[in-house]
C-alpha cells in the first residue's frame, strides 16, 4: 500500500516540469500591518495597513478618506512615531488633524506650492548666470520629488501623498516606474505610504486599495452637522487569502465621524 | 638645567600666507601682496617663487607688473586677523602659554614649552610636530627651540625649518646672525657698522663697560642678547576661542561652484578648529559681501551639533540654492558656534525616528522644491479665526510623548485661498451655489454660525458659516464649509468635509 506522502512526491515529481510543487499548499505571506485607529476599518483589512507597502484610499470629495488619513496618522504618532504630509494642493487642515489625534510637532507638512516665482527664477539667473533650474515643476511633480525624497531618508513610519485636489488625468500620468520605486523605498524603509487620490494610480505597486464613499450625514436638529457615515470597500489587498463567497464580494465596513464641534462624542 | 624651554613659531610674509591658506590652488604660483591706494599701491609681502622673481618689498604695483607672471592679491587686514586666530589656536593645542612676538609682516608665537616631554617628545620632535600641525592649518612655519626666550625667537626669525639649540650654546647658536637680528633702530645699527660690527658674535665680544659707556644702559642688554643670556620677563596671552574665517576675492564670485570651493576649505579649518579642541559646531553663520555694498546672510543650524565636513557643505550648497545672493559676491566670511558633541541614546523597543543629520539634508532638500517657508511643521495659534496657524522648523529630536485618543473627526479640506461662489439664498438659507465652472443644489444647509473679532485692528473679520450638503449636476454629493464674509458681503468656500 502506497501512502498518500509518497503518492504525493510522486505525482509532483512527474508533473514538476509544468507545475512545480502542484500539491504543496502555498506558503502565506504575513505582512506586518499598523492599524488606523478606526475598528470598522481595521476589520476590514485584518488588523490594519500594511507597513513598508502603499495603500491607496480613492474616493471623491466628502468620501471621508482624509479623516480614514488623520485617523491612521494620529494613531502612528501616538506610538511615539513621526509622520508626514504630502500636500499636493496645500488643502491640510492641522486643526482637523490636531482634532483626530494627530501630534502635530511629529508631524513634518510640506506644502507644494507650484511653479517658480518669476521674482526667484530672476535672481537665481543673475546670481548663477545659468538658465534657471527646472527643479520646480507642477504641484504634482513637487509632490512627487518630495516623497521621493522623504523616502529614501527614512525614519518615517507613515507619508501620505495627498493627490485628493488632483484631477484624476493627472494622477494617470504619473510614471509606473515612479509607484514601483516608491514601494520598493517603503519596502526597505518599514514606511507606510498612503496615497489619497480620485483614483487609483498606483495599480500593482499598490499593496491594499480602499474605496471610500460617504453614506449620509448626522444631523442634531436642523441647524447643527453632528458628523458623517462613511462606507470603505476594500478593491485590492495583496497576500491575502480569501474564500470563495469573499472573491464573488468585495468586502465593505462602515463607520462614522463626529463633527469637529462634538468634543464629548467619539465614533 | 635652567628648567625654562620656549619654542618660537615663526610665518614670514604673514600677509601672503593668510591669503594663501584658503588658496591652495595658488600655491604654486608666484604670489605678491599689495597694499595702499591705487595707484600708489607697494609690495608688502610675497612668497618664495615671487622673492625669486626678484621682487623685494617696497615695489610698485608697476615694477612688478613689468616682471610678469606675478598674482597680484590685495593685503586683507581681516583675512589676516583670522588667520592669526588660526595660528594662535594651533599653537594652543601643543602649550597654553605663548607671547606674540609678531614684528612687521612677520608672525611669531613664542610657547612656553617646558615640561611638556612627556607628551611630544624631546624638543627636537616637538618642533618637528610643531611645524607639521602648522603646515596642515595651511602655514610655512620655521621652529627654534632654545632655554632663553630671545635665543629662540632670533634663530627663528633668521632660519628655515627647524633648529634647537642646546642648553650653554646660545651664544655659539646666534654668533652667524646679523645685527639686524636685535631688532635695533637705525641710528645703533649705522654705527655698529662703522664700527664693523656685522654679527652677533662679533658683538658679543665687545667689552660690556665701554659699550655702555657709549651706547647706553640699552647696550648691555643687546650683548646679553647676543649672548643668549637676557632674561626675559615672560607675559602670556590669552587667547579667546572665536571660530571665524573670513575670505576676500580679487573678482566678484557669481558662480556658486566657486563660492562653494571657497566655502569648503572654510568650513574644513572651522571644523579642525573645533576637534582640536573635542567641541562640535552647532551653527554656521555666511556673510556674503555684495558688489554695490549689499550684505546677504545664511544660518545653517544642523538638528545636532557635528563636525561632518561634507554634511555642513551639503547643508551650505541647499542653503545657497535656496536663498541665493542677490549681486556677485566679493567676500565671505563664515563664523561657527561650537557646542559639545551630540549624543543620542536609541532604545531597543523606540519606535523608528528619521536620522537628525540625514533629516536636516531632506529638509533643505525639501525647501529647495517646495519653498523655504512650505516645509515644516504647524504650530495652531491661540485664536477665534478658524485656521489659524504657522510654520516652524522640524526637528526630530526623539523626544516625544506616546499617547491614545481613539477618536475620528470629519476632517477638512482647506481652500488656499477661498473659493469665491455665487450663491442663491431661500428662506435664509443657501440654495444654490454657483462656483463658476457648474452648480450645485444645496440638499441641506446647517447654520448660520456667526464669529467675528480683531475688530480692533485692520484684519478685522466678521463671518457667517453654513454647512452645506451640496449635490452637483452630476448627482455627486459634496459637504462643504460655505462663509459669507459679511464686511464684504462675498460668499466663499473655505473648505470641503472629506
Amino acid at each position: 500500500m502506497v501512502s498518500a506522502a509518497a503518492l504525493r512526491v510522486q505525482i509532483e515529481q512527474s508533473l514538476e516540469r509544468r507545475f512545480p510543487a502542484a500539491l504543496t499548499p502555498v506558503s502565506k505571506i504575513f505582512r506586518e500591518v499598523a492599524a488606523t485607529g478606526i475598528a470598522e476599518v481595521d476589520g476590514l483589512l485584518k488588523g490594519g495597513l500594511p507597513v513598508g507597502a502603499i495603500s491607496e484610499l480613492t474616493g471623491p470629495t466628502s468620501s471621508g478618506r482624509t479623516s480614514l488619513a488623520h485617523a491612521f496618522l494620529g494613531r502612528r504618532t501616538a506610538e511615539g512615531s513621526v509622520v508626514a504630509w504630502v500636500d499636493s494642493n496645500d488643502t491640510f487642515d492641522p486643526e482637523s488633524a490636531a482634532a483626530n489625534g494627530v501630534a502635530l510637532k511629529q508631524l513634518l507638512w510640506v506644502r507644494c506650492q507650484g511653479g517658480i516665482s518669476v521674482e526667484r527664477a530672476a535672481v537665481n539667473a543673475s546670481t548663477t548666470r545659468r538658465k534657471p533650474r527646472s527643479r520646480r515643476g507642477s504641484r504634482v511633480d513637487q509632490a512627487l520629488m518630495a516623497t521621493d525624497l522623504l523616502l529614501q531618508a527614512g525614519g518615517f513610519a507613515a507619508i501620505v501623498l495627498d493627490l485628493g485636489g488632483t484631477d484624476a488625468e493627472i494622477g494617470y500620468r504619473i510614471p509606473l516606474a515612479s509607484w514601483f520605486r516608491f514601494r520598493q523605498a517603503a519596502d526597505r524603509t518599514r514606511t507606510c505610504l498612503v496615497v489619497l487620490g480620485e483614483e487609483s494610480y498606483a495599480q500593482s505597486s499598490a499593496e491594499a486599495v480602499l474605496e471610500c464613499s460617504a453614506v449620509c450625514a448626522q444631523a442634531a436638529g436642523s441647524t447643527v452637522l453632528d458628523g458623517m457615515r462613511y462606507d470603505v470597500q476594500r478593491s485590492r489587498q495583496r497576500f491575502e487569502h480569501r474564500g470563495l463567497a469573499e472573491l464573488r464580494k468585495q468586502p465593505v465596513s462602515t463607520w462614522s465621524a463626529a463633527a469637529a464641534w462634538n468634543v464629548e462624542k467619539s465614533a | 638645567m635652567s628648567g625654562e624651554l620656549y619654542a618660537c613659531v615663526h610665518a614670514p610674509e604673514f600677509p601672503a600666507q593668510a591669503l594663501l591658506r584658503l588658496r591652495p590652488e595658488l600655491r604654486s604660483d608666484a604670489v605678491v601682496v599689495l597694499e595702499g591706494r591705487a595707484p600708489q599701491e607697494r609690495v608688502c609681502a610675497m612668497n618664495t617663487q615671487a622673492s625669486q622673481k626678484g621682487i623685494v618689498p617696497g615695489m610698485t604695483r608697476l615694477e612688478v607688473e613689468a616682471i610678469g607672471g606675478v598674482q597680484l592679491l590685495a593685503r586683507s587686514i581681516e583675512g589676516e586677523a583670522s588667520a592669526h586666530k588660526v595660528f594662535v589656536e594651533c599653537a594652543a593645542s601643543f602649550s597654553p602659554r605663548m607671547e606674540d612676538a609678531s614684528a612687521g609682516t612677520q608672525c611669531a608665537l613664542v610657547l612656553d614649552i617646558a615640561g611638556t616631554e612627556r607628551l611630544f617628545g624631546p624638543p627636537q620632535s616637538l618642533a618637528e610636530r610643531l611645524r607639521a600641525a602648522f603646515a596642515r592649518a595651511g602655514f610655512r612655519t620655521s621652529v627654534a627651540v632654545s632655554t632663553n626666550f630671545d635665543a629662540a625667537c632670533m634663530k627663528a626669525f633668521a632660519t628655515r625649518g627647524i633648529a634647537v639649540i642646546a642648553e650653554g650654546e646660545e651664544a655659539q647658536s646666534l654668533s652667524k646672525l646679523p645685527v639686524a637680528a636685535l631688532g635695533l633702530a637705525e641710528e645703533h645699527q649705522n654705527t655698529f657698522a662703522l664700527w664693523g660690527i656685522r654679527t652677533l658674535g662679533e658683538l658679543a665680544k665687545l667689552p660690556e663697560t665701554e659699550m655702555i659707556a657709549r651706547l647706553g644702559q640699552g647696550a648691555r642688554m643687546w650683548r646679553e642678547r647676543a649672548l643668549g643670556t637676557y632674561a626675559h620677563t615672560f607675559q602670556p596671552m590669552e587667547p579667546d576661542f572665536l571660530l571665524r574665517e573670513f575670505c576676500s576675492f580679487e573678482t566678484e564670485i557669481d558662480d556658486v561652484e566657486s563660492l562653494l570651493f571657497v566655502g569648503a576649505r572654510m568650513i574644513d579649518c572651522l571644523v579642525s578648529r573645533s576637534a582640536r579642541r573635542a567641541m562640535s559646531l552647532t551653527s554656521l553663520t555666511v556673510r556674503m559681501a555684495l558688489s554695490g555694498g549689499a550684505k546677504h546672510r545664511l544660518e545653517i543650524r544642523p538638528a545636532l551639533p557635528t563636525i561632518d565636513r561634507k554634511f555642513l557643505l551639503k547643508l551650505l550648497q541647499l542653503e545657497i540654492a535656496a536663498n541665493p545672493p542677490a549681486a556677485a559676491v566679493t567676500a565671505l566670511t563664515v563664523t561657527a558656534e561650537a557646542g559639545q558633541s551630540s549624543k543620542v541614546q536609541m532604545g531597543l523597543f523606540a519606535p523608528q525616528t528619521p536620522e537628525p543629520s540625514r533629516l536636516d539634508i531632506t529638509i533643505a532638500r525639501l525647501k529647495a522644491i517646495a519653498g523655504e517657508d512650505s516645509v515644516g511643521t504647524p504650530v495652531l495659534e491661540d485664536a477665534h479665526r478658524d485656521g489659524s496657524f504657522h510654520m516652524e522648523s522640524f526637528a526630530a529630536d526623539g523626544r516625544y510623548e506616546s499617547g491614545s485618543k481613539g477618536i475620528q473627526r470629519t476632517a477638512l479640506r482647506r481652500m488656499r485661498p477661498p473659493v469665491p461662489v455665487q450663491v442663491v439664498v431661500r428662506a435664509h438659507k443657501p440654495a444654490m451655489i454657483h462656483d463658476g465652472k457648474q452648480s450645485y443644489r444645496v440638499k441641506d444647509a446647517f447654520g448660520p454660525w456667526r464669529s467675528s473679532g480683531c475688530w480692533w485692528s485692520i484684519s478685522e473679520w466678521e463671518i457667517e458659516q453654513w454647512d452645506v450638503l451640496a449635490e452637483a449636476q452630476d448627482k455627486r454629493m459634496v459637504v462643504c464649509l460655505l462663509v459669507l464674509d459679511c464686511a464684504r458681503k462675498q460668499w466663499q468656500i473655505e473648505a470641503v468635509y472629506d
